[in-house]
This record gives structure tokens, C-alpha cells and sequence, in this order.
């Protein structure tokens, strides 16, 4: 009974987390179908900018401030001088993004190292659930993982710019038509996915320190739960995410940690043979 | 009878140049599909610009509205749109219905109708103006536009359009597979519209519906003007019969 609620609990806050990786990444698919190959370097930037903040003296609010805005200013500028100018070759911003992400990862070896670095914890202590130990830096970040995906879901539903992003997302020369700036809506989605995967980085770099290869694991995590999910869909991504998280813990718990790696990728194979445009196909959010 | 009123001719016009296109060339890579296409229209004008499939109306269409690049000279309100955005001509009054009306399909009638005047303000005023010429579009206004059918979601494209408050209307098409009931409800809206003082494009292919409506209709073939003129002259023309009109 304690392995079934322990399992319940470790997957629940592990999934949150994997949600908000996945739906910066799913963002910028719906709204200008390209892979933003770079999301890891934006999950990097975020990790070691709450590091340098919080080495700074600025605390566990000044370090989430700046894991939001140092990679939405990463994300903005990437747009607007590398993948405004070949928005309508995905390849090339497969491609561009790639070294981009290579980039960040050599910049960091060479400015702090390869040595993991402490990134600061939203909350310390601990607390038991059901027989099980559970930090309140996980439950933080469970939260605010939540917070952040509900805060989104309102935000594109029912404000106008928001309804602007979805908009484009479905029919961008019908955005066009109705006068929706896309250059605008394009530079707001990279820096609103830059600060999802930066505040990502904070919590995962929280839980095991920031690195320079940190973002590679969550960005291929990001690929599977988003093709799960849909390409597109925010509510794909959460469900994916669940599905994934789930599955993972599970395994690691009641089958072998070996395996952990492999079931994400047989359930996309699954989903792929059995549902190619994924669980809730190509909408960007409902 | 006031200045105003003595200003404006008989088709509601008043005289000042909408568009102005001259000498206008667009190409699709080494396939010219428009050459040499001048094109004037007046405020409160229906030109109507008819042709078979493929003649290039949508091409010309397209580039009213700054979606296509071209050579000569496209003018709008005096101004080139060359050095424009489609989105700032929707700011500057010229919405563009197009011919795959482009609609947000997950959303429902009345998102899709508050995302036409994404730039402007009284959306209830011109959504109850909508609503009033197409009754329909009230009736389905939860309903999202991908299950709609062909008729309704062309109503909702032109009321989309409508939402924008056009000073001037580019219609690619409107009639294009639609039912007559369907084509009924769509031929009075265009009336409506046209009363309000707004100016029309009308690309058809039905020329019948072109002859029914417009003032001044050019013939569009393999991306030149062949033929221009009133309905009535046109109607009359032996070529237009034998080869629009079934003889």
C-alpha cells in the first residue's frame, strides 16, 4: 500500500515538471511549426542563471526571477536575429537551433565549468505523506508547475493576446487576415517558451544541480511527450507528460531502473502505430 | 440636395480612388500568372473581376491585400501596399475574404467573429450587425467552424471580415460550392454590405452572381483583362454569353 501511494506521489510531482518542459516546446510547434531544437539550452540557461543569482545574494525570489527572464530574453533574441529570417524552413531551424544549443552548452564549460553547480531549493525541509517522505522543494515545484500550466491555459483562452497566439496556431494567414501581427506573436511565444523551460531548469537543477548537458535529456523527454500528446496540443502535452511520468516511476519502481529510459519510448512507438497524430491530435489548446 | 449628396453618383460611389493597380505583373516562379493588369475602383463601388479557374483572380486578390509580391504599381488609399503588411492594410480598412476563408476552426462562431475586429473596437455593435444579416451564424454561435458546413462558414468568413469594419472588402470567391439557398442568403448580405457604404472586389467565377451584383466587371483569362464594362454592356457581349452564360 506504501509502494502504491509512494508511486502515486513521486509520479504526480515528476509529471507536473515534465508538463512544463514539454509545453514551451509544444508552443512554439503550434504557433510556427518549427522544432525549437534549442528548448535544453533555454532549460540550461535558466538552471545557471538562478545559480548566478543566487551566488549573487538575491535569494530564492531573485534567482526564479531571473531563470524566467534570462532565457525569455535568450528565447526572444534567438527569434528575432537567427529564426525570423527562415521561420518558413523548418529544416534550417532544426538545424539552427541544434547549434544554438551546442553553442550554450560550450559557452557554459568554458564560463563555469563541468562541474555541477547548487542551484537553490524553492523550499527546504520535509514532510510525510502516507508513510512517505516527500521534500517540499518537490511539492514547490509541483505547484508551481501547476500554477504556471493553469496561469497559461487562462492566459491563451481568454485574454486577446493570448486568443492572438491561438489564433495563429490554427490558420496563421487567418491570423493575417484579421490583422494579427505574427512577427509580434511569434517573439511573444520563444520568450514565453524560453521562461517555461528556464523556471524548469531552476526546479530540475534544484533537485540535482545545473550542468552543461542538463537540457539534453529533458529536450528528447519533450520530443515524446509532445508526439504523444499531439504536436500542438498544450492539454496533448499535460496528458502526455502524466503518461510518461507515470510510466516512468513505474518502472523504476516495479520493474527495473534499467528499463527506465525504454518505456517512454515504447508507448510513442504505440501511439505512433496506433494514433500518428497523437492523443489529442494537432489543436493547440480547448 | 446637399454637396454631399450631389458628390455621389448613381451607384453610390463618390468619386475617390480605392485601388489603383497599374501594370501590374505577379509570378510564381518562372509562371507569370498576371501581366500587365491595370484596375481602378472607386468608393462605394462592386468591380467585380470574373474569369475561369486558374485566370489569376485569387493571384490579384492576393495581392491587393499585400500577401504576394509583384511588379508595377498597387495602390491603396494613395499609398503603396508594397511597403506594407497585410496586417497594417487591415488596420488601414482592407480585409480580404479569401477563397479558402481560413477560419479558426477549432474555435466557435462568435471566437472567430471577436478575432475579426482583433484591431478595432465595438465588437457587440458590428457582431450584432453580423448577426443580423446572417441570422444563421447567431443561431450556431457556439458551434466550432471545422463542423460547420461549406455555406455557413462562408457566411462566417465575410462576417469575420465584416468584424474589421472595411472601408474596403476584397471577396475572393464567395459563392464558390455553395447551395442556392445558401448562394440567396450570401447575395443579400453583399446587397447589405454595399448599402453601408463599404467598397467591393468581387473575384467570382459565377458569373451570373458578378452580372447580378456588381457595377463594373472586368474578364480575367490566362492573367490579362480580355473584356470590361457595365453588367448590362457585358451581358450582351457575344463571348461572355457563349462562353459564361451557356449562350
Amino acid at each position: 500500500m506504501v509502494d502504491i501511494l509512494q508511486f502515486v506521489i513521486l509520479s504526480t510531482i515528476r509529471s507536473g515538471l515534465y508538463a512544463l518542459i514539454a509545453i514551451g516546446f509544444t508552443l512554439i510547434f503550434g504557433v510556427g511549426g518549427v522544432l525549437n531544437l534549442a528548448h535544453g539550452a533555454s532549460i540550461i540557461l535558466g538552471a545557471y542563471a538562478a545559480y548566478y543569482a543566487s551566488a549573487a545574494g538575491l535569494g530564492v525570489a531573485g534567482s526564479m526571477l531571473a531563470a524566467l527572464v534570462v532565457p525569455a530574453v535568450f528565447g526572444s533574441l534567438l527569434y528575432l536575429f537567427v529564426i525570423r529570417r527562415f521561420e518558413h524552413e523548418p529544416i534550417m531551424v532544426m538545424i539552427l537551433t541544434l547549434v544554438t544549443s551546442v553553442a550554450v552548452e560550450q559557452l557554459v564549460i568554458e564560463l563555469a565549468g563541468t562541474q555541477a553547480k547548487r542551484v537553490p531549493q524553492f523550499l527546504s525541509g520535509n514532510m510525510t505523506i502516507g508513510g512517505t517522505s516527500v521534500q517540499y522543494n518537490l511539492i514547490a515545484v509541483f505547484a508551481l508547475s501547476w500554477a504556471i500550466i493553469i496561469g497559461l491555459f487562462l492566459f491563451i483562452n481568454y485574454t486577446k493576446p493570448g486568443k492572438g497566439i491561438l489564433a495563429t496556431s490554427m490558420s496563421a494567414k487567418g491570423a493575417s487576415l484579421v490583422g494579427i501581427k505574427s512577427d509580434r506573436i511569434n517573439l511573444a511565444t520563444w520568450a514565453i517558451a524560453g521562461a517555461l523551460a528556464g523556471i524548469a531548469g531552476m526546479a530540475l537543477g534544484s533537485q540535482l544541480g545545473a550542468t552543461y548537458h542538463m537540457g539534453r535529456n529533458p529536450l528528447v523527454l519533450s520530443f515524446s511527450i509532445v508526439v504523444i500528446g499531439g504536436i500542438g496540443s498544450i492539454r496533448g502535452s499535460v496528458v502526455g507528460a502524466y503518461l510518461i511520468g507515470f510510466l516512468e516511476v513505474g518502472v523504476i519502481q516495479f520493474v527495473s531502473s534499467d528499463l527506465t529510459g525504454i518505456a517512454p519510448l515504447v508507448v510513442l512507438i504505440l501511439v505512433l502505430l496506433v494514433k500518428p497524430e497523437g492523443l489529442f491530435g494537432r489543436e493547440l489548446a480547448e | 440636395m446637399s454637396s454631399d449628396a450631389e458628390a455621389v453618383g448613381a451607384t453610390g460611389t463618390t468619386g475617390e480612388t480605392v485601388l489603383s493597380v497599374s501594370d501590374l505583373d505577379v509570378s510564381y516562379g518562372k509562371v507569370q500568372a498576371l501581366r500587365g493588369v491595370d484596375l481602378e475602383i472607386t468608393q462605394g463601388e462592386i468591380v467585380s473581376v470574373i474569369g475561369p479557374n486558374g485566370a489569376g483572380k485569387s493571384t490579384l486578390a492576393n495581392t491587393v491585400s499585400g500577401f504576394k509580391e509583384f511588379d508595377g504599381s498597387v495602390e491603396f488609399m494613395g499609398r503603396s501596399v508594397a511597403d506594407r503588411m497585410p496586417e497594417d492594410l487591415v488596420e488601414e480598412g482592407l480585409i480580404h475574404c479569401t477563397e479558402s476563408r481560413d477560419l479558426f476552426g477549432f474555435m466557435n462562431v462568435d471566437d472567430n467573429l471577436e478575432l475579426g475586429a482583433y484591431r478595432r473596437g465595438d465588437v457587440a455593435e458590428r457582431k450584432a450587425f453580423v448577426y443580423d444579416l446572417f441570422p444563421r451564424l447567431e443561431e450556431r454561435k457556439g458551434q466550432h467552424a471545422n463542423t460547420m458546413s461549406g455555406g455557413e462558414q462562408q457566411m462566417l468568413a465575410i462576417g469575420r471580415a465584416l468584424m474589421g469594419d472595411p472601408d474596403f472588402l476584397v471577396l475572393d470567391e464567395p459563392t464558390l460550392g455553395l447551395a442556392p439557398v445558401i448562394l440567396e442568403d450570401i447575395s443579400e448580405g453583399i446587397d447589405a454590405i454595399q448599402e453601408s457604404g463599404v467598397t467591393i472586389m468581387l473575384c467570382e467565377q459565377n458569373v451570373t452572381f458578378a452580372l447580378k451584383h456588381a457595377d463594373h466587371i472586368h474578364l480575367l483569362e490566362n492573367g490579362e483583362f480580355v473584356r470590361e464594362g457595365p453588367p448590362e454592356e457585358l451581358r450582351d457581349d457575344d463571348y461572355i454569353r457563349e462562353s459564361y452564360l451557356g449562350g
